[in-house]
């Protein structure tokens, strides 16, 4: 810093720019709180600086040659928004979240103890009523997802929002934190079998309004090594048409 | 005053989230862009996006108003600054500090000013102003730093680019009353 007011002004002009350290910084700013002409300067100034900014705004034509920001960060973002207005909602709290398929597994588990303890307690229960009350909450298949979901011995590979589990060579993703696909696309399942080139299709999905989606992927996870999800049109592809979301390779 | 992002901020303060998405429409591709030129990368420049939106609805306060754009430049390159930092890619170099993010840019003459004219201003600046300029701001150095780079006195690396803002706001005054 220096003593002439000419070059006092070289400095507002740097401080507006940006390129002061932190020292400096604060002897520009002590300056400007007593100096018309230098405030002024900084003043007409900042705007300027701030247009530069404007420069770099990429366009939303991919075609133009720019770089376009992905869709699945506004994705991110308004996902993140709506999960903090909702806890704000609830007066401020923050609960602690369950995953939604370990929350479905904890629940089977309760309703499956609790018609055991019925079962004990209550022999007048016919057997083929228990059955029934059983089978209208859970079906065969969610009932063998549930209870691999829920294996304390299932290898887990953790992805992004989620994690890919293999348990009783059966392979599953379990999204609990994913965000919503883009408009008028699915997300798509791909596995690898051993000694393979090419990724083979799997179900196509889209998470719940929490991000939360289970997905069984493949019955033959021994000879599974590798899970990956890509952005797809409605109904999936033959073979993947985008970059990976993510991939997730199992030992 | 910029009424549109006035009335936006508004609503975000009142937690309407349908508010920030339109918002991150109007702006992201400013915030995306500033932080790709300043960080080169794709992940981190997301990265900085995201941040900078959850920010905005997170401490819509922050706003006191005026030119929208220039504040959430200002948040954008803080941020990027703050990545650089991270980065400690030339921990012997001071990065310079980062701009207050709570103070109003009144001035909104330029809040609709689009990236052709900008960058039509810039080019028509002489290179010796414009480079140190756009190091100055993209780069993330200190003056210093850039007068070492490009081997120039300090005090003429000052002069040049306070001459060359000065030029530009010339430049972008007429670009607005064109």
């Amino acid at each position: 810093m220096t003593d002439t007011h000419d070059e006092l002004l070289d400095d507002v002009a740097l401080y507006a720019l940006g390129t002061l350290a932190a020292a400096d910084a604060q002897r520009v700013r002590d300056h400007l709180q007593t100096c018309d002409t230098c405030r002024a300067e900084y003043e007409a100034l900042v705007p300027v600086v701030a247009a530069l900014g404007t420069s770099q705004e990429a366009s939303a034509d991919a075609s133009s040659g720019s770089v376009v920001a992905s869709p699945l960060i506004k994705a991110r973002i308004m996902r993140e928004v709506r999960k903090k207005k909702h806890v704000s909602s609830n007066g401020h709290r923050r609960h602690l979240v369950w995953p939604a398929y370990a929350v479905a597994a904890a629940c089977f588990a309760l309703a499956t103890a609790s018609v055991l303890y019925n079962i004990a307690l209550n022999d007048r229960l016919h057997q083929a009523e228990i059955r029934l009350a059983h089978q209208s909450v859970v079906n065969e298949r969610d009932d063998s997802m549930l209870s691999d979901l829920a294996n304390v011995k299932a290898q887990r590979v953790s992805v992004p929002g989620g994690e890919v589990v293999r348990s009783n060579g059966h392979l599953y993703l379990a999204m609990h934190d994913m965000p919503a696909a883009p408009d008028g696309k699915v997300y798509q399942a791909w596995t690898l079998p051993k000694g393979a080139k090419k990724m083979v299709p799997s179900a196509t999905f889209v998470p719940d309004n929490r991000g939360v989606a289970l997905v069984p992927v493949s019955n033959d996870a021994v000879n599974t090594v590798a899970v990956a999800v890509s952005i797809e049109p409605p109904g999936g592809s033959k073979q993947p048409t985008s970059a990976p979301v993510f991939v997730a390779h199992l030992e | 005053m910029d009424l549109d992002a006035e009335h936006l901020m508004m609503r975000v303060r009142a937690r309407d989230a349908n508010a920030l998405e339109t918002l991150y429409d109007a702006h992201h591709r400013l915030v995306y862009g500033v932080a790709m030129r300043m960080l080169g990368e794709v992940s981190a420049a997301e990265d900085v996006t995201q941040g900078v939106f959850l920010k905005v609805w997170s401490s819509p306060e922050l706003f006191r108003g005026g030119n929208f754009p220039a504040w959430i430049v200002r948040m954008t390159r803080n941020r990027c600054l703050d990545a650089l930092r991270s980065r400690n890619a030339h921990p012997q170099t001071e990065l310079p500090e980062t701009l207050p993010e709570d103070t109003a840019i009144e001035d909104v003459a330029f809040a609709n000013l689009d990236a052709r004219a900008v960058r039509s201003a810039l080019q028509a600046l002489p290179a010796e102003q414009r480079e140190p300029i756009e190091l100055g701001f993209f780069g993330g150095i200190t003056h210093e730093e850039i007068a070492r780079k490009s081997n120039v006195p300090l005090g003429t690396i000052k002069t040049r680019i306070r001459m060359g803002l000065k030029k530009l706001r010339t430049a972008l005054e007429g670009a607005v009353s064109a």
